[in-house]
């Protein structure tokens, strides 16, 4: 059934020939054709991954990661403390986080107009702003389908979302779509066939489901029926994986489970770690409940900081001590950050004219702070950061070369990068 | 583009369709074939040509075809091509009850050779009981969603009071005000769940979904900001909101079976009020809004005036053409897989339509109809559109356009099914139901929250379907149901093949491998799929095992699970 793994069929890819034919004159074909091969082996070699750390609702990134100490209205009861970036300070409830602040950045000065959660959602996700003629592939699926169809011999889905569904693979379809882990404490559901299917069986039954499925195909519908045939070879392939087990957390030492902690983001990041190891290109791990309209503080210092340290920090210091760090991009971000105002339930709106983002690991420079807000966090005073140059960041870091372009069903390219330049401050 | 105000038709000589004593087992479900159907295709002026403009809904005298024709002649595509009666069999079926038809229903349909055979069908199901039982349940997931609510909300009444509505063809003009007005308890009135399902967040988003599901307007975007690519303003958003503010809500308890006073119901009331909506603009000033229409008619003053009567007298104005279209897109999109206008609730002039033309003729015929659903879904399922293959002409790759020829309506779209269509299908195909006690809703609601994965989204929306995914596909290889289903228990599906099969005269195999093909994709195996059926059986001495691997197959295929 492996044979089944198809790449997008009906979606006319254009990827770097298709810019090609548009920038004829300024790149010799020879060179282009040579870029292509080094940049695909080059990836092999590497193995990039790439590891987004969602946090859903919007994290107050002036309590987290800007702090403003010397605002008196905006500044808040949280004290900045120094990290192990020099100059570089952090909120004093992320104290572990403060310790791997040399393999990280911080990027203070986004900047989108997407104060609304499925909106700012979907922009972060994809790059692009929600628009009626069409359903943008998420990058992760984008991803899943540039590096994963450099490694075709592999079991395992190559883009997965544990705790929450993460964006969809749009037009790209269903088998970009992320492997969904609910529970990362809990065992897949579903993974074995029934006690009294043995193996002959279920050979068996996957022979005449070949049969019917190819059948429909051959019909000619639309790519949907092959769609389903790739998912369902890339189901029964995990199914037979000896990478199966992948998914359970219960032969790791103590020492790391606690370490990471055992909740869900914190066995959510544990996993990111194993799966990026085995070779997976992009796994998401969502924290949610940073829609702190009231009692912001409260709900930070107590609850949701105490995971993100645990769980951030650990998994920075794993994978830069099993030296995957090099090779390992990671991304934390959520749809927007929160008013510089404290409003009269202690609380933070929404607020996307002016935010952060950090990011580390993949080969970036490291250890720095990337533009500024000014004195009372409200706009920004330095540097703005487009969504599309964090895009492009994330994109080159990856590999992929940022020309990449899709064509849309309806006939339109849709590149990958629409606009956004590369931060020379993290890319060489 | 106003064409349309000229060309009014008449009211009609509508001829309400003839209900039929439905058939209550499944016995009797071909009897209809015999009946002479005496509805009409309505009131719809046919092409001059067309002489059959009388007394059949057979795709003849559909008014949409003509202007389908032209739309393709114009688009440079080949008309559509006809379904097969197998394709059609089962997409008149997924599409209008909800679930795939049952082998009995599937023979009777295909072995007949009545003339109109397919516009009979259409009939049938526009009158079965599970028309409004269908079209009640997708409708709850549209108004209140998926996620289990809190107490406040009774899904079950809400559902039971739309199967009513829809089970006596009420005008969708009438149900619409009931439901964006309904007060009382919302045990004894279901509409009223509507309403209190949205109610938090000072009612922001029953103005969202409001204006989307009855008006097709999407100005949820412009609860924090002006829109940058259309007219709405912000203060759209929150005059639409300001309607709800004199919405009063009251828990209610009474004695439980045990004697103990507990929460029994909510009550839902209005009281006249003079409140605005304040709201942030982006600048940081506060902005107020009166009760004020999306087309700038403000409610009236006064005592008596209670809002969102107002409100619902504006959306049901018969002088305003955004409920007729909205609902004439959404019905389009249900029955084709895309509307004429995409996002399907986002019409507007910034959203083009694909063919407006047809769009503004098919609003205009549902409002003459008095807002009929039944004679639009008549309509639609009549038309040549619908009446597609989902086979594409020509060989090679799509073309270059992409999926352009899907997008004028000449092919026929493969949709994956609902959640609800692949469990009741499950269920109809393989009687998985009658081995574990039953049909049970909370079997039915634990599978589906298990297939959704409803946690997660905080938006807790309805827009999820079979998305393809490996803990969806695990599900259905592995999980419980597909294991009741293939069973073999008593009162099972393949139980009574086998059992059918032994009391045969002739030779039990043949009737076996079409009972499961006919049960899982409602057509006859080709004589290929025949002969490789018998190879297994002939090979492996327990036939059970072969047919419960065939079965397996079968409805785990993208065959199955895609309408088509």
């Amino acid at each position: 059934m492996s044979s089944i793994m198809a790449s997008p069929g009906g979606l006319s890819r254009r990827h770097f020939l298709g810019h090609m034919a548009a920038t004829a004159l300024s790149v010799p074909a020879a060179q282009f054709f040579t870029d292509l091969r080094a940049n695909a082996a080059d990836v092999r070699k590497k193995h990039r991954s790439c590891i987004v750390l969602w946090m859903s609702g919007g994290p107050s990134h002036l309590d987290i990661w800007d702090l403003k100490p010397d605002s008196e209205k905006n500044g808040g009861p949280f004290r900045p403390i120094a990290t192990s970036a020099p100059g570089v300070q952090i909120s004093e409830h992320m104290p572990k986080t403060a310790k791997q602040m040399h393999h990280l950045n911080i990027l203070r000065s986004l900047d989108s107009k997407e104060g609304n959660h499925e909106r700012g959602t979907y922009l972060m996700h994809t790059g692009y702003v929600p628009n009626p003629t069409v359903v943008h592939p998420g990058w992760g699926s984008s991803c899943a389908l540039e590096l994963g169809s450099q490694m075709s011999d592999f079991d395992l889905p190559h883009c997965v979302a544990i705790n929450s569904p993460g964006a969809g693979a749009g037009f790209l379809g269903m088998s970009y779509t992320p492997f969904m882990v609910q529970n990362p404490n809990a065992p897949i559901a579903n993974l074995k066939p029934p006690g009294d299917v043995d193996e002959l069986r279920l050979e068996r039954r996957l022979q005449m489901l070949s049969q019917v499925e190819n059948q429909f195909i051959g019909q000619r519908r639309n790519q949907m029926a092959v769609d389903h045939k790739a998912v369902y070879g890339k189901t029964i392939r995990m199914m037979n994986s000896k990478l199966k087990n992948i998914f359970s957390l219960d032969s790791e030492p103590a020492p790391i489970r606690e370490a990471y902690g055992k909740g869900s983001f914190g066995s959510g990041c544990l996993m990111a770690r194993r799966l990026v190891e085995q070779g997976v290109s992009y796994v998401e791990v969502s924290l949610g409940g940073w829609d702190t309209h009231t009692n912001n503080f409260d709900a930070l210092s107590k609850r949701l900081l105490p995971e993100l340290d645990l769980g951030m920090s650990a998994l920075v210091a794993d994978l830069a001590a099993r030296g995957l760090l090099d090779t390992t991009m990671i991304v934390w971000m959520g749809e927007f950050g929160r008013t510089p105002r404290i409003n009269q339930n202690a609380g933070r709106d929404h607020w996307p004219r002016s935010w952060s983002v950090v990011v580390g690991g993949g080969g970036m420079k490291s250890g720095q702070v990337v533009g500024s807000t000014d004195k009372d966090g409200v706009d920004v005073s330095d540097r703005p950061i487009g969504v599309m140059d964090l895009i492009a960041t994330m994109t080159k870091t990856m590999g992929i070369g940022i020309d990449t372009q899709y064509t849309t069903p309806r006939g339109r390219p849709m590149k990958i990068v629409d606009g956004g330049k590369p931060l020379p401050e993290l890319i060489g | 583009m106003n064409s349309r105000q000229g060309r009014r038709v008449g009211r009609g000589l509508r001829v309400s369709a003839v209900a039929f004593a439905t058939a209550s087992g499944a016995a009797l479900a071909w009897a209809i074939f015999a009946i002479p159907i005496l509805a009409t295709a309505g009131d719809r002026p046919a092409s001059k040509s067309s002489t059959a403009s009388q007394a059949s809904v057979s795709a003849a005298g559909n008014f949409l075809d003509p202007l389908l024709e032209a739309a393709w002649k114009e688009a440079g595509v080949k008309p559509g091509k006809p379904a097969s009666d197998e394709e059609f069999l089962r997409r008149a079926y997924l599409d209008v009850l909800g679930r795939i038809p049952s082998v009995q229903e599937a023979r009777a349909f295909l072995s007949t050779r009545e003339a109109d055979k397919r516009g009979k069908l259409v009939e049938y199901l526009l009158n079965h009981v599970d028309f409004p039982k269908n079209f009640a349940t997708q409708w709850t997931t549209l108004l209140v969603g998926r996620s289990p609510q809190g107490r406040m909300v009774d899904r079950a009444a809400l559902t039971a009071w739309l199967r009513k509505q829809f089970a006596a063809d009420r005008p969708w003009n009438e149900v619409v005000y009931d439901l964006v007005t309904a007060s009382g308890s919302n045990r004894e009135n279901g509409a009223v769940n509507f309403t209190l399902a949205h109610l938090e967040s000072e009612a922001v988003p029953l103005t969202a979904r409001t204006t989307r599901l009855f008006l097709g307007q999407q100005i949820q975007c412009v609860q924090c900001h002006d829109h940058p690519n259309n007219d709405w303003k912000q203060s759209d958003f929150w005059g639409i909101n300001a309607f709800f503010r004199g919405v009063k809500t009251e828990d209610k308890n009474a004695p439980n079976a045990a004697g103990l006073e507990a929460y029994d119901h909510t009550e839902l009331h209005d009281e006249p009020s003079n409140a605005t909506a304040r709201f942030e603009k982006r600048n940081g000033m506060m902005g107020v809004a009166f009760p004020t229409f999306l087309n700038g008619v403000k409610a009236g003053h006064g005592d008596g005036v209670i809002r969102r009567v107002e409100l619902g007298k504006m959306i049901t104005d018969p002088k305003s053409d955004l409920l007729p279209r909205a609902m004439a897109n959404r019905m389009w999109a249900q029955f084709l897989g895309r509307g004429f206008v995409n996002p399907i609730d986002d019409i507007g002039p910034h959203n083009v339509p694909v063919n407006p033309e047809i769009l503004d003729k098919l609003a205009d015929a549902f409002r003459d109809s008095k807002y009929d659903v039944k004679q639009m879904i008549r309509w639609i399922m009549t038309s040549r559109a619908y009446q597609a293959t989902s086979l594409r002409a020509g060989k090679g790759e799509v073309s270059k356009g992409g999926d352009r020829d899907d997008s004028v309506f000449n092919v026929m779209q493969l949709r994956p099914m609902s959640p609800e269509q692949l469990f009741d299908s499950l269920l109809t195909a393989t009687s998985a139901h009658k081995t574990a006690g039953g049909r049970d809703d909370a079997k039915r609601e634990a599978w589906m929250k298990q297939f959704l994965f409803a946690f997660g989204n905080d938006e807790g929306d309805e827009a999820t379907s079979f998305q393809g995914t490996i803990p969806q596909s695990l599900m259905m290889m592995n999980g419980e149901l597909m294991k009741d289903a293939l069973s073999g228990k008593s009162g099972s599906f393949l139980a009574d093949v086998l059992e059918q099969a032994q009391k045969q005269g002739r030779a039990p195999a043949p009737y076996m491998i079409d009972q499961i093909y006919l049960a899982a994709l409602s057509r006859f195996p080709t004589a290929k799929e025949r002969h490789a059926a018998m190879q297994y059986l002939d090979a492996f001495p327990d036939s059970l095992h072969v047919l419960q691997d065939l079965f397996w197959a079968l409805l785990n295929s993208n065959e199955f699970i895609l309408i088509h």
